[in-house]
């Protein structure tokens, strides 16, 4: 159906795609994988029409096409999901649907009812239970993807390029996708899925297509593959799966939370010791991150107590957390990690910038640090005076985290550490956070991968609804215990 | 990569490159345009004559250039000073359009305070001469300071959005001080405080220039190495991000508007002490969009987080410069202003950055 041949595409001197062939047949989900950087998004920006690629050729259904616009990509039936997803949120979902290609009534005025009807049918067709009148923002992500989804439908694309389609979804959400995907598929639709997750494209994917510095490595179906093969060949070497462990006796305890009540959680307890890794785990809006941005004080706490090393504290700013020795690094980095105006050292040194300064900031106290820090984590840049938009997401991450690593902090919580981040640099992230337990540092990670809960943490909280449905300690956790617990399928226990 | 694919990155990646090719080309023409203008009316019916070559009346041109430039200089430093101020606000995400009001409103009760007549509050208290100008500087800047404090509690704490709020104020302030001003026209100021710009440096009245060229520098030091600096740029780029970092945003946010008051307080007097008096009415109107526009011009994005004072500096001039132009080329004032709007549409044009893939 599709064939991009001898895709060849630079950015001024750097070579991001050399001789790309990459194909995809009717009705097949076709996984696009590789490492951050390895020219996933610049392959596709060719395809989707937002990228004019410097040589190469794109053949759709055996017709020669040039794209030189988004809208050429879509009139000839090609949608774009991308990993920001594209949808306005004060409008409906029916009004989502047709944005740009509203339908009109014989006086001129858009014709609400029959959007309306249609766009029920569609979500019908699809097996969603969803109003088409409801507004956007009150959705969570899940349905947000689906609505993009049904765009992409409504506008009879053949083609649905979804990017990471899964990475803020819990997994029963994921669920809900990809069975939509398999229809999508017995109708005919092709997808070409990008995702870090290799056990989904295990799953749900027909063939798989490697990036890797720009160049196809592998493309061969999925049939017989293996996540570990997968992970090979996208970087280039084994992939550790082995459990994580800190090794260490734990030390006295840091933090501990009793009955703590907020918006979205209530009644919450848990302790923290210094040298513990303890993680937070279930499917989206359980409450978990709500829980952690409260203890950090970025969000109100309407009950219990918090003590640190014993001592009773009150938290109602991240100035107070921070001025306690507690960290925070927040999940959906690009909204609450990044400054993306502002350059690497900037981003890296943000937390801790009064330690440098004795009226003017020392440069050189600043670079000194960062340095270090960018060694000890690896931080692939060619300079920290570039903007922190010019790195890949793992190694923004790695600069998110420095900020924090600069500061000292007894406590660290991770929401969600490892979010759009490579398999190598999720690696390293791992490596830190094990290094910082060994420290002496109580790490949180909240986190909705089953496997990061049972490689990294020593001991597991499984959240629903707002409240702790288990506690299970290092050896007991099992995907299925996680899972069972997290859809409230155990009784909560008293 | 040839040279034109070398300039052309050279224009992305410097946003200030647009400007300053902007400027001297103006500067260019501008002292093209004096030249023939001089020479027309030393010498009228030799226009190409060989009189330049004339020693005098070289020495005459370079005069005539260099009072031009002074005078410039001159009139837009206190315009200057505000947008250098303006420059930390739009940075941090906000705007402020209550400075030209500002002014008038600490302008005003400096005057009524160190008013030499009997009507000055500081003479009828019998103090006069050093002290009182003292005293007026001294309770002009802390007025500036505590109206800037105002739009920034509001803005911080209230949480209204700050063009709303210094648009509430920039009414109040100029509103407030023509009410208490009916009563009180006309002031005589004592030498010691006109001195403050009008005191003279090898003969020339160069003071207003180099109070505004020394606060670039300073500005430009807070905004690139200090903590403060850092952070304004931090909350206007992410003020969420900002916050989760520990940033106390609400505190930065104040001291900008608190900074900007003590500056447009600093302008006032300036502009007081030069001109001797001050129109309520229309004093100052118009100063917050000329600030505005400057900073536009110098680079600095409207959204936040990002620009430079440097980048201000040259806004500032290249708008000085354009009105001079216009001035000496005889164009209808009212057709000036439409110049200045083309130019800062087209200085955001120009440095609008690549479609990012």
């Amino acid at each position: 159906m599709l064939k991009m041949l001898g895709i060849h595409k630079a950015f001024d001197e750097t070579k991001v795609l050399q001789d790309v062939d990459f194909c995809v047949n009717p009705g097949e989900i076709h996984a696009l994988i590789g490492e951050n950087g390895a020219g996933k998004s610049t392959l596709m920006n060719i395809l989707g029409g937002v990228l004019l690629c410097d040589s190469g050729k794109i053949l759709l259904n055996g017709k020669d096409v040039r794209f030189l616009r988004p809208k050429d990509a879509m009139d000839a039936g090609i949608a774009f999901i991308h990993q920001e997803l594209n949808l306005i949120n004060d409008l409906t979902v029916y009004e989502n649907i047709f944005i740009g290609r509203e339908l009109k009534n014989r006086a001129g005025f858009v014709d609400k009812k029959e959007m309306i009807r249609r766009s029920a049918a569609l979500l019908e067709r699809m097996g969603v239970s969803l109003d088409p009148n409801t507004m956007v923002k009150t959705l969570d992500a899940s349905y947000k993807q689906i609505v993009e989804i049904a765009r992409a439908l409504m506008m009879e694309a053949k083609l649905i390029i979804m990017d990471e389609p899964t990475t803020s979804l819990t997994d029963v959400e994921i669920k809900v996708v990809f069975s939509l995907m398999r229809t999508l598929k017995k109708q005919g639709v092709s997808i070409i899925f990008i995702s870090h997750k290799l056990g989904e494209i295990l799953e749900i994917c027909d063939a798989y297509t490697v990036l890797r510095d720009g160049r196809v490595v592998r493309s061969a179906s999925v049939e017989n593959a293996t996540a570990d093969e997968l992970a090979y060949h996208m970087v280039g070497h084994p992939v550790r799966t082995e459990q994580l462990q800190t090794g260490k006796k734990h030390g006295k305890e840091i933090l501990r939370g009793e009955k703590l009540c907020g918006r979205g959680f209530e009644n919450v307890d848990f302790v923290l010791h210094s040298g513990e890794i303890v993680g937070f785990t279930g499917l989206l809006g359980d409450g978990r991150s709500e829980l952690f941005s409260a203890v950090f004080g970025a969000e109100k706490l309407q009950g219990g107590k918090l003590y640190l090393e014993g001592i009773p504290v009150r938290i109602d700013s991240p100035i107070a957390a921070k001025k306690l020795g507690i960290g925070y690094v927040p999940r959906n980095r690009k909204e609450n990690g990044i400054l993306k105006d502002m350059s690497i050292l900037d981003n890296g040194t943000l937390v801790t910038l009064e330690k440098y300064s004795k009226g003017v900031i020392s440069s050189r106290l600043q670079r000194g640090e960062f340095d270090t820090m960018g060694k000890r984590l690896r931080i692939k840049m060619s300079s920290a005076a570039h903007k922190i938009t010019s790195l890949s997401g793992g190694n923004q991450q790695k600069v998110v985290l420095s900020k924090w690593l600069a500061a000292k902090p007894k406590v660290l919580i991770f929401d969600n550490p490892t979010q759009g981040v490579d398999v190598g640099a999720k690696e390293d992230i791992y490596d830190i956070i094990v290094s910082l337990a060994k420290e002496g540092v109580g790490v949180v990670i909240l986190s909705s991968e089953s496997q990061e809960m049972m490689r990294l943490c020593d001991r597991a909280h499984v959240m629903y609804h707002g409240k702790c449905a288990g506690v299970m300690q290092r050896g007991e956790m099992s995907e299925y215990e996680i899972m069972l617990l997290a859809t409230g399928g155990r009784e909560v226990k008293a | 990569m040839n040279f034109a694919a070398k300039m052309k990155k050279m224009w992305r990646s410097q946003p200030l490159l647009s400007v300053g090719l902007a400027l001297v080309l103006l500067i260019l023409v501008q002292t093209v345009v004096m030249t023939i203008e001089f020479t027309l009316s030393f010498a009228p019916e030799f226009v190409f004559d060989v009189k330049l070559k004339n020693f005098d009346s070289f020495g005459a041109w370079g005069q005539k250039l260099i009072t031009n430039w002074r005078n410039i200089l001159l009139n837009n430093s206190y315009v200057g000073m505000i947008a250098l101020a303006m420059t930390f606000v739009i940075i941090s995400g906000g705007i402020d359009l209550s400075v030209g009001s500002m002014l008038v409103a600490v302008g005003a009760m400096v005057m009524v305070l160190i008013n030499t007549k009997e009507a000055g509050i500081l003479t009828s208290l019998g103090i006069t001469g050093i002290p009182a100008v003292v005293i007026g500087v001294a309770l002009g800047l802390l007025l500036g300071y505590l109206l800037g404090n105002l739009n920034g509690i509001i803005i911080s704490k209230g949480r209204v959005p700050p063009f709303i709020v210094t648009l509430g104020t920039m009414m109040m302030f100029r509103s407030v001080t023509q009410y208490f001003m009916q009563t009180r026209k006309g002031a005589a100021l004592p030498t010691a405080f006109k001195n403050i710009s009008k005191l003279q440096i090898g003969g020339n009245m160069v003071l207003p220039i180099i109070y505004w060229l020394l606060l670039a520098v300073i500005l430009y030091v807070v905004a690139r190495h200090t903590v403060f600096g850092r952070h304004v740029y931090a909350v206007g780029s992410n003020e969420r991000t900002a916050k989760l970092s520990g940033i106390n945003v609400d505190r930065v946010k104040r001291r900008v508007y608190a900074l900007t008051g003590v500056i447009v307080a600093f302008a006032a007097m300036v502009q007081v002490a030069r001109i001797g008096s001050m129109d309520y009415a229309s004093a100052g109107s118009g100063y917050e969009m000329d600030a505005i526009a400057s900073v536009i011009i110098g680079g600095t994005a409207m959204s936040g987080g990002s620009g430079s004072v440097f980048g201000t500096l040259l806004g500032t001039l290249t708008l000085a410069v354009m009105n001079n132009l216009l001035t000496l080329m005889g164009v209808d004032p009212f057709l000036r202003e439409a110049f200045k709007g083309a130019i800062v549409v087209a200085a955001v044009l120009l440095q609008r950055k690549e479609k990012q893939a």
